[in-house]
């Protein structure tokens, strides 16, 4: 261990950390750390000019192991494994101290912060000297892929996948393929019909040699990893498939908001109050009625139905401030003499097209109303001239006003479907508060998870319209098929191995392992760990008994140094 | 009591003019543009949105549109060409007809026919009934003045003032509904005699000056409608006490016709001005012109020539044919004065200084005892 040389950099971070921590302070200490050539800060050691000091230092002063005190891991790891794999080092032989969110962010007091610098920077040391040499590794790629959901963003993936000459397996819940887009009549703002666009999808999709539809059926259970899925799906004769696919894409859609939930809207209770999707159906069919089968004069449509509410959903649903401005001009185009009524929070009418639509449908004399989202409008029966009124507070004059309504629509929010906490268990990925699938990164990465290999697109991962699920679709397509073309998958060096010799095969790692990356051999009567599949959390090794599972990288030896060093 | 929403109003403001108001998407820049937008009256911006929303009520008891004059500076700001200045002109044209209790008004903005029947069966009415009454009373067609006159000075002098007086009457009562809806709308507050007594001077101030008027930043509009307007308050004021004098000649009577041929200078290059106007769209002002501008205009310069040619052929020695144009000029006269002042355009003679007036009231009131409704209006 003695002919060690480490070299230990502390970084500012502009002000982050500079300002909390003397990072000269920390260097001169780390300075005099047995097993340390040499100690420096720097304003920014991500940077190049940062990262070329330590690419000059290990060349002029060989140094063989390094110590970077600065961030999170999780933000810059990468960056000097990349720094220390370019000097010729094995990228593992580095160690990081969080001084920044574990230190500087958090205390006031500078002095004590400069100590716990100097614990962790310590503690850093004594556990690289542990540090063993890793080689990260390959899994071949399967090309097939399977789609989860036959919406608009499911069958947009599709396609461009079988385009691409890469099987497909779609598996759709429902008798048809569409999704949600099947309920509409026109979709914003160019006025094409929602079922002309599905049709010519459709038809592709059902045809495509290279896709294979299951209808009615569902995935029921994944296993394998990356590059290498077993999905079993349940299908429509009930009986259950074991497929094989590389990349999974989940497109599972949205339900709309239960309406009846908001009692002041009266959906339920008052038979002409009506939600989006049955006012879509009325325009499907052709047909604007009450209930009693009268034209309505007066429609009055009330934005925001479970939606930007602290009580349902804080979140906008996007679509529907566009859908109830296409609602208004269907409805003057379809009975001119009637009025239409928008009660809304705030006009979202976002994308290409939508500004000049809203201007369209203002220009068909459809009056706005806006009220409080947190005092929603109310509607009842009325006696006189319409069969409803709706009072609500106009926030633009401060009037109490009665607005009358003979049919009123709710633009009911969207929601998660019910089943996806189900799906999300199903392909281990996670839901955000309200449920909706979480991305590995909101703008860096916005359709891969946090599951290698599992993808997401469409308004299972937030609202969306028609437009911007089918380019997700096709953005995750392209991470898959970039995926495709390196023909493998490269698997992290980090991950658990059983040492057979110590192993009882009491299968208690088996039971533990969130990841279904261990397996029983009954012949040796050991267990054994896919490496690819292993996401290194270190369950079964705290959990083996005989102690006969190692986490590489993150060894006894290792961790014992890095809590003595800190101590 | 909550307000009922009149989703039919943006539709019938349609008829008085207001074609564009859907377009606004209420940024406010008309309000941020014109010079008399200020707490509590701010408009236009208000106005349009009562309007395109069918807040009738609070409509009806506004004095917004009364305190525009309509330079045109926010339609030329407003970004979505929805003519905020325009639409002002026409909630002006509807509220004149929501005064007017007989629902002449109503009749004559929303039909350019029944306003041009009306105007003709008036001038035949008023032709047929000088006619008659130059032919059955004993004087001659061949004389103007003295004895024998066709339209003897001292008759025509009653039927002004008879007319006069009727129509002050019903420009009166519809100036009291003014005042009903607009001092007793709702969540106005109560304003005390000393209130109304403090301020009386606004009305003949503003009837007079316009002052309010000048406070546009283009101040032209302003110079040339008080010209116009003074030119015909000095022929109102010759006509109703000094008829004898104009109408006796053949001679020139310097003392009277000065004033009157001063007015008429005045009236016909008005005129002029406003039809040249409207006629290239020169201001933004003169962008839109509805059916009862038109008419108005051709009345005002019928009137102003028909009365400038009876009086030169009066003087050119011509009784007969001054006599005859004395007649067709009545005939312009009767319908022009009859149907615009209680119903139509020229009833705002009374309407502008009245809203001066009442909102100086209104305001007043307020700060004297503010409202709890006043006070969540500015809250917002």
């Amino acid at each position: 261990m003695a002919e060690e040389r480490i070299g230990v950099y502390i970084c500012h971070c502009g002000t982050n950390i500079a300002k909390m921590v003397d990072v000269e302070a920390v260097a001169q200490f780390a300075q005099q750390i047995p097993g340390v050539a040499i100690a420096r800060s720097y304003k920014y050691m991500c940077s190049n000019p940062g990262q070329e000091m330590i690419l000059t230092d290990i060349a002029e002063h060989a140094l063989t192991r390094i110590v970077v005190a600065s961030c999170s891991p999780r933000m810059h790891e990468p960056t000097f494994r990349g720094a220390l794999s370019r000097a010729g080092l094995n990228p593992y032989m580095l160690d990081m101290a969080n001084i920044r969110e574990q230190c500087s962010w958090i205390h006031e007091d500078a002095a004590a912060a400069t100590e716990k610098s100097k614990a962790l920077v310590h503690a850093a040391v004594q556990r690289v000297k542990f540090n063993e040499p890793l080689e990260s590794r390959t899994a071949p790629m399967c090309p097939s892929s399977l789609v989860v959901g036959g919406g608009v963003a499911g069958m947009a993936a599709a396609l461009e996948l079988a385009d691409a000459g890469q099987q497909v397996f779609l598996v759709e819940k429902q008798a048809q393929l569409g999704g949600n887009v099947r309920r509409l009549d026109l979709t914003a703002p160019y006025l094409d019909s929602a079922q002309d666009l599905l049709d010519r999808w459709i038809s592709r999709v059902e045809h495509h040699p290279f896709i294979r539809v299951f209808l009615n059926s569902e995935l029921v259970e994944l296993k394998g990893f990356n590059g290498n899925f077993k999905p079993r799906v349940k299908t429509e004769d009930g009986t259950e498939l074991e497929l094989e696919a590389g990349s999974i894409l989940v497109c599972t859609g949205y339900k709309e908001f239960d309406a009846s939930k908001i009692e002041a809207y009266g959906y339920g209770r008052l038979p002409d109050v009506v939600t989006s999707f049955e006012f879509e159906a009325m325009l499907k069919a052709g047909k604007i009625v009450t209930k009693a089968g009268k034209t309505p004069r007066n429609v009055a449509i009330i934005h925001c139905v479970g939606a930007r509410s602290n009580e349902h959903h804080p979140y906008c649903s996007r679509v529907c401030c566009t859908t109830a401005l296409k609602f208004a001009l269907e409805i003057k185009s379809a009975l001119p003499e009637a009025h239409v009524a928008n009660l809304y929070t705030d006009m979202e009418s976002f994308g290409k097209g939508c500004e000049d639509f809203y201007r369209r449908c203002a220009e068909a004399k459809t009056a706005f109303f806006m009220f409080d989202k947190h005092h929603l409008p109310a509607v009842r029966k009325a006696s006189d001239g319409s069969e409803m009124l709706i009072s609500m507070r106009e926030r633009l004059t401060g009037e109490e006003i009665e607005v009358p309504a003979d049919l009123v629509v709710l633009m009911v929010a969207m929601e998660p479907r019910e089943d996806s906490s189900k799906v999300a268990r199903l392909v281990n990925i996670s839901g955000d508060k309200d449920g909706w699938f979480i991305e590995a990164h909101p703008k860096l990465d916005p359709v891969a998870t946090t599951t290698d290999g599992v993808y997401i697109a469409g308004a299972c991962q937030f609202p969306k319209d028609i437009p911007e699920s089918a380019t997700q679709a096709r953005a995750a397509v392209a991470r898959i098929l970039a995926k495709v073309a390196q023909g493998k998958i490269a698997v992290d060096a980090i991950y658990s191995e059983v040492n057979p010799k110590l192993c009882a095969g009491c299968k208690t790692c088996v039971g533990m392992c969130a990841y279904g990356a261990i397996e029983y051999n009954d012949e040796k009567h050991v267990s054994n760990i896919i490496s690819a599949v292993c996401k290194a959390c270190g369950c079964c090794a705290a959990a083996c008994p005989a102690g006969a599972i190692k986490v590489r990288h993150f060894t006894d030896e290792q961790i014992y140094a890095q809590i003595e060093g800190v101590l | 009591m909550a307000v009922r929403i009149n989703p039919n109003l943006i539709d019938d403001l349609e008829h008085y003019g207001a074609t564009d108001v859907s377009k606004c998407y209420q940024c406010g820049n008309c309000s941020a543009a014109c010079p008399h937008s200020e707490n509590p009256y701010v408009f236009p911006r208000k106005s349009m949105h009562q309007l395109q929303t069918g807040q009738e009520k609070p409509l009806l008891s506004s004095l917004d549109p009364w305190l525009c004059y309509y330079c045109g500076d926010c339609s030329t700001q407003c970004p979505r060409g929805a003519e905020p200045g325009e639409t002002m002109m026409a909630l002006r044209r509807w509220l004149t007809s929501q005064y007017d209790f007989t629902g002449i008004s109503r009749l004559l903005y929303r039909s350019w026919a029944a306003e041009l029947t009306a105007i003709l069966l008036v001038a035949l009415l008023t032709g047929a009934g000088f006619l008659a009454f130059g032919f059955t009373h004993g004087g001659s067609i061949a004389a103007y003045d003295g004895p024998n006159a066709f339209l003897p000075a001292h008759c025509i002098h009653i039927f002004d003032w008879t007319m006069g007086i009727t129509l002050g009457l019903l420009l009166a009562i519809n100036s009291f509904r003014m005042w009903r809806f607009t001092m007793h709308g709702e969540g106005a507050p109560k304003v005390g005699l000393g209130l109304y007594l403090r301020y009386l001077m606004l009305l003949p101030v503003h009837f007079l000056t316009q002052e309010r008027f000048r406070k546009c930043e283009n101040k032209k509009p302003w110079a040339i409608h008080l010209w116009f307007m003074l030119s015909y308050l000095t022929m109102l004021i010759l006509i109703m006490f000094f008829l004898k004098y104009v109408q006796a000649g053949p001679g020139i009577n310097w003392f009277a016709h000065t004033f009157g041929y001063l007015s008429a200078i005045g009236l016909v290059v008005g005129s002029i001005l406003f039809l040249r106007g409207r006629i290239n769209k020169d201001a933004p002002f003169h962008q839109h012109s509805h059916e009862s501008d038109w008419m108005f205009l051709a009345l005002l310069i019928f009137v102003s020539i028909t009365g400038i040619v009876q009086h030169i052929l009066h003087r050119a020695g011509m009784p007969m044919a001054a006599n005859v144009t004395y007649v067709v000029h009545l005939m312009g006269v009767v319908p022009m004065l009859g149907l615009e002042v209680p119903f139509s355009k020229w009833s705002h003679l009374a309407y502008r200084p009245l809203a001066v007036y009442f909102a100086q009231l209104l305001a007043a009131a307020r700060a004297e005892h503010p409202s709890p409704v006043a006070q969540t209006a500015t809250a917002d």
